[in-house]
C-alpha cells in the first residue's frame, strides 16, 4: 500500500488539532506558544503535500506549496522571537508567564 | 518581462523614509523627541502624494510571467491614500505623546511607517502568499507598537496577549491558505477563481473547512465577534496614538484584504460564504454594541464600538456586490476620519490630564469647550446622526446589505445602530451635564487644535456633501467587479 494524500492530511490535521489544544487550554504563555508552532508545521506539512500530488495544466511540477513553506518557516521564527521578547519583558517585571496571572488589564 | 518595479514608488517612499527617520534619530541624539514623529508626517504625505499619481492606472506586478502578485488600480490607490492619510494624523497626535511618555522616538515613527507600508501591500495583494505576508508585516509592526511603553506593565502586558492571539489566528488563517491551495492549486486570486467557478462537487466539504478557517483568522485581524477577546486589551494597554491606529489602519487595510480575496477570489463560491460571515456579522454588531453599554474606561468604550463598526462593514463582506464595495471603501473613510478626530481628542485630554477613564471628561464643556463640542460631533458621526459623516456611509452600507438579500441583517444593523447611540449618548451627558471634578480651563495645544479643527470639519464635509469621496469609492470598487 502507497502513501497517499489522505495520509498526510491526516497527520498534518491530527498535528493541527493538538496545536490547537494546547494553544487554547494551556496557560504558560510559552506553551501556548508552542502549540502554536505546532499548528504552523501542521499548515507546512498539508502544503508540502498538497504540493507533491497537484499538478499544474501544462504538466510542469507545482512550485507554490514549498515556496509557501519556505515563507511560513522565516515567519514563525520572526514570531517566536518577538513573542519571547514579550515574555521576557513580562517575566522581568511580574516573574510570571501564566497568562491567568498577567491580569491588570480587566474592568 | 521584469515586472513593472515602478508600481510600488509609494512603498519604497514608505520604506526608505523610515530607514531615514530611524537613521536621524541615531545620528542626532539631541533632537527633540518629538521631531521624528513630524519628519515621518512628512514621508506618509509623500507617499499619499506619490499614490495619487496612480489614479488610472490599471496594471498587476508580475513577479514571474504570469503570476501577478500584486495589482495597481483604482481600489489600490482609494485605500494607499487613506491608509497614509490615517498615517499622517497618527503621527501629529503621536508628537507630544512620544515626547512626554515614550522612549526611542525615532524606531516608534518609523515602525508606524512600515505598519502602513503593510497595509498598503494588503491592499494591493492579489497572491496569497503575498497578501499573508503583508498581514504579517502589518501584525508584527502592531505587536511592537502596542508594547512599545517598555516599561509600563500595561502595555507589556497588551502586547503579549495580542501577540499569542496574533500568532494563534496565523495559523488557522494559514490552514485555511493550505486547504485552499490544495483544492484550487494555485495561490494567485485568479487562477483560484476560475479553479471554483468549474470546479466538482466532490470539493465542497475541503472548500467549506477552508472557508471556515479563513474567516476565523481574519476575524481575529479585524476583531469580529466571538474572536474579538484581545481587543478590549490592547486598545487599554497600547499608548493611546496606536490605539488610535489599531482601531484605523489595522481595520481598513484588513477590510480592504478581506473584501478582495472574497470577492476577486472566492466570489464563485459565495454561496457557501455568505451565510458564514453574515452570522459573524449579526453576531459581532450585537455584542460589541451591548457590551459597550457597561464600559467605564474610555478606550474599551471605544474597543467595543469599534468591534459594533466592525459588524456593520461585514455586511459588505457578507454582500460582495460593488455597490457594497463601494458603501464599503466609503464607510472605512468616514469611520477613519472620526474615530481620529475622537482619539485626537482624547490624546489631547490624556496628555494633560493622564487619565481615560468617561467619569474624568466631567464637566469637559466648561473646562475646554472646543474639545468637548468636537468630541460630541465625533460620537454623533460614529452614531449615525443625520448631517454627520456617519449617518450617510451606514446607510449606504446598510442599504447594500438589503440589496443583496440579507434583510434581516440590515434589520439587526439598525438596531444595534440605535443601541450605540445610548453609550456614545452617556459621554456626551459626562462632559456637559455633570459638574467637573477638577475645576480650571485648559487650553488644547495650537498644532493638535488645528488637527482636530480639520477632522471635524471632515466629518461634516462627508455628511453633508459626500458626492465626491463617493464618486471615488465607487470607481475604486468597480475595479474588482470588471470582469
Amino acid at each position: 500500500m502507497s502513501v497517499s494524500l489522505e495520509h498526510y492530511l491526516v497527520v498534518s490535521a491530527v498535528l493541527f488539532g493538538i496545536g490547537l489544544w494546547i494553544a487554547l487550554a494551556k496557560r504558560n504563555a510559552i506553551i501556548i506558544l508552542m502549540g502554536i508552532e505546532l499548528m504552523l508545521n501542521a499548515v507546512n506539512l498539508t502544503l508540502v503535500a498538497f504540493n507533491r500530488f497537484v499538478t499544474l495544466a501544462d504538466g510542469r511540477p507545482a512550485l507554490a506549496g514549498h515556496v509557501f513553506v519556505i515563507f511560513v518557516i522565516t515567519v514563525a521564527a520572526a514570531e517566536a522571537a518577538v513573542a519571547l521578547a514579550l515574555a521576557v519583558s513580562v517575566y522581568r517585571t511580574r516573574s510570571t508567564v501564566d497568562i491567568e496571572q498577567i491580569d491588570l488589564l480587566k474592568r | 518581462m521584469n515586472p513593472d518595479y515602478s508600481l510600488l514608488i509609494p512603498e519604497y517612499i514608505l520604506a526608505v523614509w523610515a530607514a531615514l527617520v530611524v537613521a536621524v534619530d541615531v545620528m542626532m541624539p539631541k533632537l527633540r523627541r518629538d521631531v521624528p514623529a513630524y519628519l515621518a508626517a512628512l514621508g506618509a504625505l509623500a507617499a499619499g502624494i506619490a499614490s495619487v499619481l496612480y489614479i488610472d492606472v490599471n496594471k498587476g506586478f508580475e513577479a514571474i510571467p504570469g503570476v501577478t502578485i500584486m495589482h495597481v488600480d483604482d481600489y489600490t490607490t482609494y485605500m494607499r491614500v487613506l491608509l497614509c492619510g490615517i498615517a499622517v494624523f497618527i503621527l501629529l497626535m503621536s508628537a507630544q505623546f512620544v515626547r512626554m511618555r515614550l522612549s526611542h522616538a525615532g524606531e516608534y515613527s518609523a515602525i508606524v511607517l512600515v505598519a502602513t507600508l503593510g497595509g498598503m501591500l494588503m491592499v494591493e495583494g492579489t497572491e496569497l502568499i503575498t497578501s499573508w505576508i503583508a498581514l504579517e508585516l502589518l501584525s508584527f509592526c502592531f505587536y511592537t507598537l502596542v508594547s512599545f511603553a517598555r516599561r509600563e506593565l500595561r502595555s507589556n502586558e497588551a502586547g503579549l496577549k495580542y501577540m499569542l492571539l496574533g500568532a494563534f489566528s496565523t495559523a488557522l488563517f494559514l490552514y485555511g491558505l493550505s486547504l485552499i491551495y490544495g483544492v484550487t492549486g494555485t495561490t494567485t486570486y485568479d487562477g483560484i477563481a476560475a479553479a471554483l467557478s468549474n470546479r466538482g462537487e466532490d470539493l465542497t466539504l475541503a472548500l467549506v473547512v477552508g472557508f471556515v478557517f479563513i474567516i476565523a483568522g481574519l476575524g481575529f485581524k479585524v476583531a469580529a465577534v466571538p474572536f474579538h477577546m484581545y481587543t478590549p486589551d490592547a486598545y487599554q494597554g497600547a499608548p493611546l496614538p496606536i490605539t488610535a491606529m489599531l482601531s484605523t489602519t489595522s481595520k481598513a487595510a484588513a477590510f480592504a484584504l478581506f473584501f478582495r480575496l472574497f470577492t476577486t477570489a472566492f466570489l464563485p463560491a459565495h454561496e457557501e460564504w455568505k451565510w458564514m460571515i453574515a452570522l459573524i456579522a449579526a453576531v459581532t454588531m450585537m455584542w460589541g454594541n451591548l457590551v459597550a453599554l457597561q464600559q467605564t474606561n474610555l478606550r474599551r468604550l471605544f474597543a467595543y464600538s469599534s468591534i459594533g463598526q466592525v459588524g456593520f462593514m461585514l455586511i459588505a463582506v457578507a454582500a460582495a456586490t460593488q455597490d457594497a464595495g463601494s458603501s464599503l471603501l466609503f464607510h472605512m473613510a468616514g469611520y477613519a476620519v472620526t474615530n481620529l478626530a475622537a482619539f485626537t481628542i482624547i490624546v489631547v485630554f490624556f496628555n494633560r490630564e493622564g487619565s481615560d477613564e468617561i467619569a474624568d471628561l466631567a464637566g469637559l464643556a466648561e473646562r475646554q469647550p472646543f474639545l468637548a463640542l468636537a468630541m460630541v460631533t465625533a460620537l454623533f458621526s460614529l452614531a449615525g446622526m443625520p448631517l454627520f459623516a456617519g449617518f450617510f456611509t451606514k446607510f449606504m452600507l446598510f442599504v447594500s446589505g438589503w440589496d443583496a438579500g440579507l434583510e434581516w441583517l440590515s434589520g439587526v444593523a439598525v438596531v444595534a445602530s440605535l443601541i450605540s447611540l445610548y453609550y456614545y449618548l452617556m459621554v456626551i451627558r459626562q462632559m456637559y451635564v455633570i459638574a467637573p471634578r477638577v475645576p480650571g480651563r485648559f487650553r488644547t495645544p495650537a498644532l493638535l487644535w488645528g488637527v482636530i479643527a480639520v477632522l471635524v470639519v471632515g466629518v461634516f464635509f462627508l455628511g453633508i456633501w459626500p458626492a465626491p469621496l463617493l464618486d471615488a469609492a465607487d470607481t475604486a470598487a468597480a475595479f474588482l467587479f470588471r470582469a
